[in-house]
C-alpha cells in the first residue's frame, strides 16, 4: 500500500507557553478524518475504528480555547461528537487562542475493496498530501487539486487546502495516526502554530 | 425485566440459549443419544462451547411411556447435576421436572432453575424453588396430567388462557418466596395444545411479553412445526428457526433448543433488526 504506519509520539507534543496561552498567541490545529463509524449512532458491539478513535480523542483533547470547526456537514457531526467526548479545555475563552479542528481525509480508492475501488492515482495524491501535512508545506496544501481529490473520493479537500492558511507559523506535525485500514487514507495530526 | 437464575444475573436485554440435555433413553428428538452419562456430559461440554448460557437437564421424556418414579428420576439427574456444576461453575443449570422431591435434590446438587414443564402439577415445586432461591419456569398446559397428549382440548382464547395460568403461577411462586426476578413464563407450545393453538401462541407471543414476566419459548423441532410443514422429526430445523424469529421479534428472552448455534444467530439477527442489539461490527459505507 505504501501507507505510512501508525505513528504516535505524544511526548513530543509541545505544551503551549503559559504567557502565549494567556495572550492567545499560540494556535492549535488538529486534523481528523470524517469517518462516520466514529459516530455513536453507528456503533457496533465491537469498534471497527478503535485505534483511530483513540488517536482522534487524544488529539482533540489537546485543543484549547474556543474551537472553530473546518468541515463539511457530515464532518461537522464527527467533529462535534469528538469534541463532546474529549477531555480538553475547549470552550474556555481564557485557555488560549482559537483552535481549529479540521475534518478531512485522503482518497478512498486505495484498494480493490475500498469504497471507490482501486485507483492507482490515489497513492501519489495521498503521498503528496502526507508530505505537505507533515512538513508542513503550506503552499502545497493550498495548491491541492480539488478536482483530482474528488475523483479519488477524498474527504473535504477544501479543508486540506484551508490548512495551508491555518498552519502559518506551525512546526512539524505530530502524527497520531496515519493509515488506510479500509482503503481510505486517514490522518490524525496536530500542529502548534506561533502566530 | 432483569433475570436472576439463582447465582446468575442477566441484563434486561440479554437473550439466553437453554440447550436441551436429555438423560433419557427415549426422547423424541435424540432418541437416547445422550442416555449414557458420558454422552450427556459430552453434550453439555459441546453446547457450552457453542455459547449456551443454560442447560436444561431432563430425566423423563415428555411423551407417554414407561413410568419413571421419583427415585429413578433422581438417579438419572442428581449426580449428573453435581458433575456439571463442578465442571462448569459459570453455567446455568436447569432441570426439567415437575416433582418437588426431585427439584429439592437437584437444587441441593447445584441446579439454578426448575423447569416445570407440566405447569404446577406438583404445587410444592414452587416452595422448593423459594427455599433454594432458585428460578422457576411457569408453563401453561391447560391443566393436563403430566406425560399425556392433548386430546380434543379447546380454548375460548388459548393466549388468554396461557397468560392467565402462567401469570397466576408466577404470582403464586413469588408469594411462596421466589424472587420476582426468578419467575419465567412459558406458553409451552404443544403441551395441552394442538398445532393451531401453538401457531396462535407464536403469532401473539407479544401479548405474553407484555405481561412483564420474562418469556421462555420451547419450539425446537416440535410437532406444530412438523404438522405445519409436513416434515418428520429431523427435518424441522428451518421451521423451528422461523418460529424462533417470530418469538424473538415479540421479545422472548429464553430459547429452549436442540440447535444452539443456529438459534443464537436467528435471535441475534432478529433482535438487531428490532433495535434491541447492536450489530457485531459495522464499517461498510461508514469508512
Amino acid at each position: 500500500m505504501g501507507a505510512p504506519g501508525i505513528v504516535r509520539d505524544v511526548s513530543a507534543v509541545p505544551e503551549p507557553d503559559s504567557q502565549q496561552k494567556r495572550h492567545g498567541l499560540s494556535r492549535r490545529v488538529v486534523l481528523v478524518p470524517g469517518v462516520l463509524a466514529l459516530l455513536p449512532e453507528y456503533a457496533g458491539r465491537t469498534d471497527p475504528v478503535a485505534e483511530l478513535r483513540e488517536a482522534c480523542v487524544a488529539a482533540v483533547s489537546w485543543l484549547t480555547g474556543p474551537v472553530e470547526i473546518v468541515a463539511d456537514a457530515q464532518g461537522r457531526r464527527v467533529a462535534e461528537h469528538l469534541l463532546a467526548v474529549s477531555s480538553g479545555s475547549t470552550g474556555s475563552t481564557d485557555a488560549g487562542g482559537t483552535s481549529y479542528l479540521v475534518v478531512a481525509n485522503g482518497s478512498a480508492c486505495r484498494s480493490e475493496k475500498a469504497p471507490g475501488h482501486l485507483d492507482e492515482r490515489s497513492f501519489g495524491f495521498d503521498e503528496e498530501v502526507d508530505k505537505a501535512l507533515r512538513t508542513p508545506d503550506r503552499a502545497a496544501l493550498s495548491g491541492l487539486d480539488e478536482a483530482l481529490g474528488a475523483e479519488l473520493w477524498a474527504g473535504n479537500v477544501s479543508g486540506l487546502r484551508r490548512l495551508g492558511e491555518l498552519l502559518a507559523g506551525a512546526g512539524a506535525a505530530v502524527v497520531d495516526y496515519a493509515d488506510d485500514p479500509f482503503g481510505v487514507q486517514y490522518w490524525v495530526m496536530r500542529w502548534e502554530c506561533a502566530s | 425485566m432483569t433475570l436472576k437464575l439463582r447465582r446468575h444475573e442477566f441484563a434486561d436485554d440479554a437473550t439466553l440459549m437453554m440447550a436441551i440435555v436429555n438423560r433419557t433413553p427415549d426422547s423424541f428428538y435424540d432418541k437416547g443419544a445422550t442416555w449414557a452419562e458420558d454422552k450427556a456430559f459430552e453434550r453439555v461440554a459441546h453446547v457450552v462451547s457453542q455459547g449456551a448460557e443454560i442447560v436444561d437437564i431432563g430425566g423423563i421424556k415428555a411423551a407417554p411411556g414407561v413410568e419413571i418414579g421419583a427415585e429413578e428420576e433422581k438417579d438419572r439427574v442428581v449426580d449428573f447435576v453435581v458433575r456439571v456444576r463442578e465442571a462448569f461453575p459459570g453455567l446455568v443449570i436447569s432441570v426439567d421436572t415437575w416433582r418437588a422431591s426431585v427439584g429439592a435434590a437437584v437444587c441441593e446438587a447445584g441446579a439454578d432453575v426448575l423447569n416445570d414443564a407440566w405447569g404446577g402439577a406438583d404445587p410444592e415445586l414452587a416452595d422448593v424453588a423459594a427455599a433454594y432461591d432458585a428460578a422457576i419456569i411457569c408453563t401453561h398446559t391447560g391443566g393436563v396430567t403430566p406425560r399425556t397428549r392433548p386430546y380434543r382440548i379447546e380454548y375460548d382464547d388459548v393466549v388468554a388462557a396461557a397468560i392467565a395460568d402462567t401469570v397466576a403461577y408466577a404470582e403464586r411462586a413469588v408469594a411462596a418466596g421466589v424472587d420476582p426476578r426468578s419467575a419465567v413464563i412459558d406458553p409451552a407450545h404443544d403441551f395441552g395444545k394442538n398445532t393451531f393453538h401453538s401457531l396462535e401462541l407464536t403469532r401473539r407471543l407479544d401479548e405474553m411479553v407484555a405481561t412483564g414476566w420474562p418469556v421462555l419459548v420451547s419450539l425446537s423441532n416440535k410437532d406444530f412445526v412438523g404438522e405445519t410443514l409436513d416434515l418428520p422429526v429431523g427435518e424441522r430445523l428451518t421451521g423451528t428457526l422461523a418460529a424462533t424469529a417470530v418469538c424473538a421479534l415479540a421479545g422472548a428472552r429464553i430459547y429452549r433448543v436442540h440447535e444452539v448455534v443456529e438459534t443464537r444467530q436467528v435471535v441475534d439477527m432478529v433482535n438487531t433488526i428490532a433495535g434491541r442489539r447492536l450489530p457485531a461490527r459495522a464499517i461498510r459505507g461508514l469508512q
